[in-house]
C-alpha cells in the first residue's frame, strides 16, 4: 500500500477509486429498489457512443460521453413511461444502437482495439489530474442531488402511487435518478469500464440489504462495500498486475457472498429473538411470521 | 391537529366519471359528491371498480371521459396534497431495498414539505413529532425500526395507515384497509377511524364488509361492474359520539 502512494497516478487513482466507491452504491440503492438494476449497464452502452462522438468531433471523450449518456438515461426514462409493454424492446434498441456506434464511431476516428478496450474495461493508470478535478465536481453533484431530494426520491421509489398523491412531480424526478445514473456512469467508466460500471451500483447495494432493516441504513453500508472494493480492489491490481476494474468487480462480489452467508445467520438470530419476544406479548399472527421466518 | 379549513369546494366530486383499460370500460356513469366530514365506505364484489374509483377520484387514473375535482380543482391542477392522504393496498415489495417502519411512515411527511426549502432545512422537530404520534396511534411504536417488508399483513396495513397519519391530512382515501387483516387490526382501524371522524377528517374506504367500522360510516355506495348500483345515506343512524 505504502509503495503504491509514491505513484502520482495512484494517489489520483485511488481518491477516485474512493469517490466512486460512495457515490455509484448511493446510486444503486434507488436503482435496485427501482427494479432497474440493469440501467446503468444500458447507459454504459449508450455512453459508447457519446465516447466516439467526442473523440470524432476531437472534443473531449469524456464530455461526449457525459452529454450523450445523459440524453440516453432521459430517453429510456421516457420509453419506459410511454410504453407499458414495448418498453423492453425499446430499451435493448436504444442499448445495442449504443453499443454499436460507439464501435464505429471510436474505428472511424482511427482509434484501434485498445482504445476501446480502455474504455470497455478502464484503465485508471491512464487518469490524469484534470481528470479527477471533473470527477470529484460529478461525484460531489450526484452525493448533493441524494441529499436534498432523498426523501422525495425514496418515497417514489417505495410506491410511485403514494408519491403521485403526495403531489410529488413523478416525472421530473424519475428523470432525475435516470440522469443521475448517467453522470455516476461517466464517474466510473475510467477506472472501471462502462461494461463493469454497472455492478458497483448494484452488488455493494445487493449485499448490504443482507444485513440492514432500514433504507438508509442500506445506502450507508453500500457505500461502505463500495469504497472498501474499490480502494482494495485497486491496491490489488497494483500489487498483483491485474485489470483495476474486475478486480473491483470481483471484490464486490466476494462482500455480496460474506454478506449473504452472515445475513443468514443475523436474520435467523433476529427471528428467534422476535419469537421470544412474542411469547410474552401478541397474538399467534406475529408469532407465526417469525417462525416462517426462521423457516425461510 | 387542527379542525380542517371551511372549503365551499368539497374534497371530491366526480360527474360522468368514465374510465377504460385495454378497450374495456371499468367505470362508467360515475356522479359522486364527496362533502367534508364524510365517511363514505365504497362496497362492492371483487373487480366491480372500488380500487379504480379511488385512484380515479385521486387523478392515479386518468379519466377517459366525464371529470373530477379535489377541493374544487382538476387533479392535474390541483397543489394541496398535503390536505390528501392515499393509503393504498399494501406496500409494493420493489428491489428488496428494506426500509424500516420509521422510516416508511416518516415518508407520510413529504407532503408537508415546502417548495422552497430543501430537505436539510425543514422543521425535524414537528416532523419527528407527528411521525412518533401517528406510530403512538397505529400501536406499532415498538416495531418503529424493524423492516417494514416484515411485518404481517395487518400489521402493515396500520404502517401505511400510520404514513398517511404522519401527513396530518384533512380528506383519507383507503384502499381496502381490511383485506387479510385480522380481527385485533380491524378493531384498532376501527378506533383509529373513530378518532379521525370524530375530529371532523373526511374518510373514503374501500372494503368488502364493514365488520367493525359500521357504526363510523355515514354513507356507503355500493359499485357494480364499474357503475354505482345502490347508494345509501347512513346519517339516520345512531353514531358513537
Amino acid at each position: 500500500m505504502s509503495e503504491m502512494l509514491q505513484y502520482d497516478f495512484m494517489r489520483v487513482a485511488l481518491v477516485m477509486a474512493v469517490l466512486i466507491g460512495l457515490t455509484a452504491p448511493a446510486v444503486g440503492t434507488f436503482i435496485v429498489q427501482r427494479r432497474l438494476s440493469l440501467l446503468g449497464d444500458g447507459i454504459g452502452h449508450i455512453a459508447l457512443t457519446g465516447i466516439g462522438l467526442g473523440l470524432l468531433t476531437g472534443t473531449s471523450p469524456v464530455l461526449g460521453a457525459l452529454v450523450v449518456s445523459v440524453l440516453g438515461a432521459v430517453a429510456i426514462e421516457v420509453l419506459r413511461a410511454r410504453s407499458r409493454s414495448g418498453g423492453d424492446v425499446a430499451l435493448a434498441l436504444l442499448f445495442y444502437g449504443g453499443l454499436a456506434g460507439g464501435v464505429i464511431l471510436t474505428n472511424a476516428n482511427g482509434g484501434g482495439s485498445a482504445t476501446l478496450q480502455s474504455y470497455l474495461f478502464g484503465s485508471i493508470s491512464s487518469v490524469t489530474v484534470s481528470d479527477l478535478y471533473v470527477v470529484a465536481g460529478l461525484a460531489a453533484t450526484v452525493l448533493a442531488i441524494i441529499t436534498l431530494f432523498g426523501r422525495e426520491l425514496f418515497l417514489l421509489c417505495l410506491d410511485e402511487e403514494v408519491a403521485r398523491a403526495a403531489g410529488l412531480p413523478v416525472r421530473f424526478l424519475s428523470v432525475l435518478i435516470a440522469a443521475t445514473a448517467a453522470v455516476t456512469v461517466v464517474i466510473s467508466m475510467r477506472a472501471i469500464g462502462l461494461l463493469l460500471v454497472s455492478a458497483l451500483m448494484v452488488v455493494p447495494v445487493a449485499a448490504a440489504q443482507q444485513l440492514t432493516r432500514g433504507f438508509w441504513g442500506t445506502m450507508l453500508t453500500a457505500m461502505g462495500i463500495g469504497v472498501l472494493s474499490a480502494v482494495s480492489g485497486l491496491a490489488g491490481s497494483f500489487e498483483y498486475d491485474l485489470p483495476p476494474g474486475p478486480s473491483i468487480v470481483l471484490l464486490a462480489l466476494a462482500a455480496f457472498v460474506a454478506a449473504v452467508t452472515g445475513g443468514s445467520v443475523v436474520r435467523r438470530r433476529r427471528a428467534r429473538a422476535a419469537l421470544d419476544g412474542v411469547a410474552a406479548g401478541p397474538g399467534v399472527e406475529a408469532r407465526v411470521d417469525a417462525e416462517a421466518e426462521v423457516l425461510g | 391537529m387542527n379542525p380542517p379549513a371551511k372549503d365551499p369546494a368539497p374534497p371530491f366530486a366526480m360527474t360522468g366519471g368514465l374510465v377504460r383499460r385495454d378497450g374495456r370500460e371499468v367505470l362508467a356513469g360515475i356522479d359522486l359528491r364527496v362533502g367534508a366530514g364524510d365517511v363514505l365506505a365504497v362496497l362492492g364484489p371483487n373487480g366491480a371498480g372500488k380500487s379504480t374509483l379511488v385512484k380515479a377520484l385521486l387523478g392515479l387514473v386518468p379519466l377517459a371521459g366525464g371529470r373530477t375535482e379535489i377541493y374544487g380543482v382538476p387533479p392535474a391542477r390541483f397543489r394541496d396534497w398535503n390536505r390528501i392522504g392515499y393509503v393504498p393496498q399494501r406496500l409494493p415489495a420493489g428491489g428488496g431495498v428494506p426500509a424500516t417502519v420509521r422510516e416508511v411512515v416518516a415518508s407520510g411527511r413529504v407532503a408537508r414539505r415546502s417548495r422552497r426549502r430543501p430537505a436539510p432545512f425543514t422543521d425535524r422537530a414537528a416532523d419527528r413529532a407527528a411521525v412518533e404520534r401517528a406510530l403512538r396511534t397505529v400501536g406499532l411504536t415498538d416495531r418503529a425500526r424493524d423492516s417494514a417488508h416484515l411485518l404481517s399483513g395487518g400489521q402493515q396495513q396500520r404502517m401505511l395507515i400510520a404514513r398517511a397519519l404522519a401527513g396530518e391530512p384533512d380528506v383519507f382515501v383507503l384502499d381496502e384497509p381490511t383485506a387479510g387483516v385480522d380481527a385485533r387490526s380491524q378493531a384498532a382501524l376501527a378506533s383509529t377511524l373513530h378518532e379521525l371522524t370524530t375530529a371532523g377528517r373526511t374518510v373514503v374506504l374501500v372494503a368488502h364488509g364493514l365488520g367493525p367500522m359500521e357504526p363510523l360510516i355515514t354513507r356507503t355506495i355500493e359499485l357494480d361492474h364499474g357503475r354505482i348500483v345502490r347508494e345509501t345515506a347512513l346519517d339516520t343512524l345512531e353514531r358513537p359520539a
